[in-house]
């Protein structure tokens, strides 16, 4: 178990800068979540972390140590890849051993850490299986297995349920979050899955372009973006966006230049009578599509050629093609500068 | 002919156009056996008569004593006993294989070594691959002659002349009883060296990198990785190689035939294979019946070791 301390950290394949010197501390025992739209430099990062990728800027601490040109195995780190990266010519008992293969462990030790491990997994059936009759979470499972038997002092995740169905991917989810809670081993996980992010993430890392945009926990990344891409990155379905010229403002917000104005699709209500509770905004538009999700319905409107989402409650199911005000309450705004892309203010 | 052919098509599947045909009364599964079939009967019918009839036939005139003008006679097992009492035999089965059982080894370890770095070379890795595989598009005459001059005896033959630099005494090479046979399976590895390098970059290239990055992490060194992950997951690749590379050795005839014209499977039958004893005793001596023998000993040979092989290397469950 340790710290990581990335300081000003960089990375360039030729001229192209792919990781523009970004700083992150992670706390032992910390999980982080590293999310961002493909090609944002989070894998690189993650595999700059693991030693996979040289380092061309900047350091890298595990622990007290720098550890830039260090190999991956003198770094005591562990890696589970998105594809799995468990051998087909091996059982899952050889599998998860491997990860022991260089450790000078007795035989005995070996056997009784795998056993754990395949206990802690659920594996204690298939330890003896070839991957090729697992099923992908099986497979999962037996690769974080190989990476626990090591007892690391950091687990770096490389979007590891990526290729697992949805539902298998919500039930990974958990497990991987009760592991992490059982061993308090410092995890590095990366994802482009906004909800990945929001369940597991002790600290969530918004990155972009190579840049870190944001760093906090779920909560303050929902609550306080500090941008455009954040607020609409982080929360399903994602943020409404509004020209500020659109939108029929009661709050007296003195801005300069063009705006645009912020919603969540949960604070935008739709409902099927008017209501005279104090809003700050209302908007009049065609509904376009619903869709039931059973104790809420998300209302797709067209506003004058602006798509926006709202919510129906209490069972309310809009009919398609009627016209429908919806209003947010106060404080439930988020105002962004149009040419910057950061957050002004909220109201 | 074509437009039969679409219109065939169209009606194997739901909703063809074939509503007006007679087969619309077969059922969609027995119109798709016939259309199978039907492609299928031309290369069937072409196999049969170029292949397995001959195949067949030597069988039976390996029982009979034909030498192209008098009418076959059944003669039994006779060529049999003749040819497990003829030493030539016992000398030219004893060549065939230290082809195969030296041959097939080494070429297989060259051809890895050779992939595995070339698989690592960015520098000219085109042209470093294109150079391995031109010996594989040269005929095996041109092939023959450049090498029966490289082991001339100086200073014509390259060989010795290197070899008379760094102070070896000269080697006659394929004069000699001994060296001749390795210093042509030397040229017949070279000529094979391309294609078994190709087939195993292309093997090497199919391991997913993720699988050597995640041995590296688990901190296992080069030699490890290649032992544990590369060697087992180049098995299907392996296997393939050695079977095929196996058949060619024991198949050799061209490269032996080439370099030893004046002789063929000379010097005093030191370089003679299976097949070039097969082809004199057939067009040299007209004895059809006895080398419809010695074939169908090759053909038991071919078949035996490739089932070992395949058995050997099968993958265990």
């Amino acid at each position: 178990m340790s710290t990581i301390e990335l300081t000003k950290l960089i990375k360039r394949y030729g001229k192209v800068e792919a990781v523009k010197g970004i700083d992150l501390a992670i706390a032992d025992g910390e999980f982080v979540v590293f999310v961002g739209p493909s090609g944002c430099g989070k894998s690189t990062t993650l595999r700059m972390i693991a030693g996979l990728e040289e380092i061309s800027g900047g350091t890298l601490r595990i622990g007290d140590e720098v550890v830039n040109e260090r190999e991956p195995k003198q770094r005591n780190i562990a890696m589970v890849f998105q594809n799995y990266a468990i051998y087909p010519h091996m059982t899952v008992r050889q599998n998860i051993g491997f990860g022991l293969y260089t450790s000078k462990l007795d035989k005995a030790e070996k056997n009784r850490r795998i056993e754990e491990a395949g206990r802690i997994l659920g594996l204690e059936a298939l330890l003896d299986r070839r991957p090729a009759a697992l099923s992908g979470g099986q497979r999962q499972r037996a690769a974080i297995g190989r990476a626990m038997v090591r007892n690391p002092s950091a687990f770096l995740f490389d979007e590891p349920l990526s290729n697992l169905d949805a539902q298998l991917r919500s039930q990974m989810r958990i497990e991987i979050k009760r592991l992490h809670q059982r061993l308090k081993t410092t995890t590095v996980y990366v994802t482009h899955d906004q909800v990945e992010a929001m369940t597991m993430a002790d600290r969530i890392v918004v990155m972009r372009d190579g840049h870190i945009l944001q760093v906090g926990t779920p909560t303050e990344l929902y609550e306080s973006p500090v941008d455009m891409f954040t607020a609409r990155f982080i929360g399903s379905p994602s943020m409404n966006l509004l020209p500020g010229s659109k939108c029929s403002i009661m709050a007296s917000t003195a801005t300069e230049g063009d705006i645009l104005i912020g919603v969540r699709p949960h604070d935008l209500i739709a409902r099927a009578t008017a209501t005279d509770e104090k809003t700050d905004l209302s908007l009049t538009g065609t509904v376009t599509a619903v869709e039931p999700l059973g104790p809420e319905t998300l209302v797709h409107l067209d506003i004058d050629g602006t798509a926006i989402i709202a919510t129906a409650k209490d069972k309310f199911v809009p009919a398609v093609g009627s016209t429908l005000t919806c209003t947010a309450a106060r404080g439930s705004l988020y105002l962004f500068d149009a040419k910057t892309e950061k957050l002004l203010s909220r109201s | 002919m074509e437009s039969d052919n679409l219109r065939g098509a169209a009606g194997g599947r739901p909703g063809g156009t074939a509503a007006a045909m007679p087969a619309d009364r077969l059922s969609m599964r027995t119109k798709r056996l016939l259309w199978v079939w039907g492609f299928l009967a031309i290369p069937v019918l072409f196999y049969t008569v170029i292949r397995f009839y001959p195949t067949f036939q030597a069988f039976y005139l390996s029982m009979t004593n034909w030498d192209l003008v008098r009418p076959a006679k059944f003669v039994g097992f006779a060529n049999y006993v003749k040819l497990f009492k003829d030493p030539q035999f016992w000398k030219v089965f004893r060549n065939t294989f230290t082809y195969l059982i030296i041959g097939t080894p080494l070429s297989l370890l060259i051809a890895f070594t050779v992939a595995f770095f070339l698989d690592r070379v960015r520098f000219m890795h085109n042209f470093i691959r294109a150079l391995y595989f031109l010996p594989y598009l040269t005929t095996a005459a041109a092939m023959a002659w450049v090498w029966r001059w490289f082991y001339q005896p100086p200073p014509i033959g390259v060989i010795n002349d290197v070899l008379a630099l760094i102070g070896i005494p000269q080697q006659p090479f394929i004069r000699s009883t001994d060296q001749a046979l390795f210093s042509i399976m030397v040229t017949a590895i070279w000529a094979g060296l391309g294609f078994q390098v190709i087939i195993f970059m292309a093997g090497l290239r199919a391991i997913p990198t993720t699988f050597y990055e995640a041995a590296r992490i688990d901190g296992l060194g080069e030699w490890a990785i290649l032992r544990k992950i590369t060697l087992p997951l180049l098995k299907p690749t392996t296997v393939f190689l050695v079977v095929f590379s196996s058949i060619a050795f024991l198949r050799i005839f061209d490269q032996v035939y080439n370099m030893t014209t004046n002789d063929p499977g000379g010097p005093l039958g030191s370089t003679k294979p299976l097949v070039l004893m097969i082809y004199q005793t057939a067009f040299g001596s007209y004895a059809m019946g006895y080398a419809a023998a010695q074939t169908v000993v090759l053909f038991t040979i071919l078949l035996i070791v490739s089932l070992l092989q395949l058995w050997i290397l099968r993958e265990k469950k």
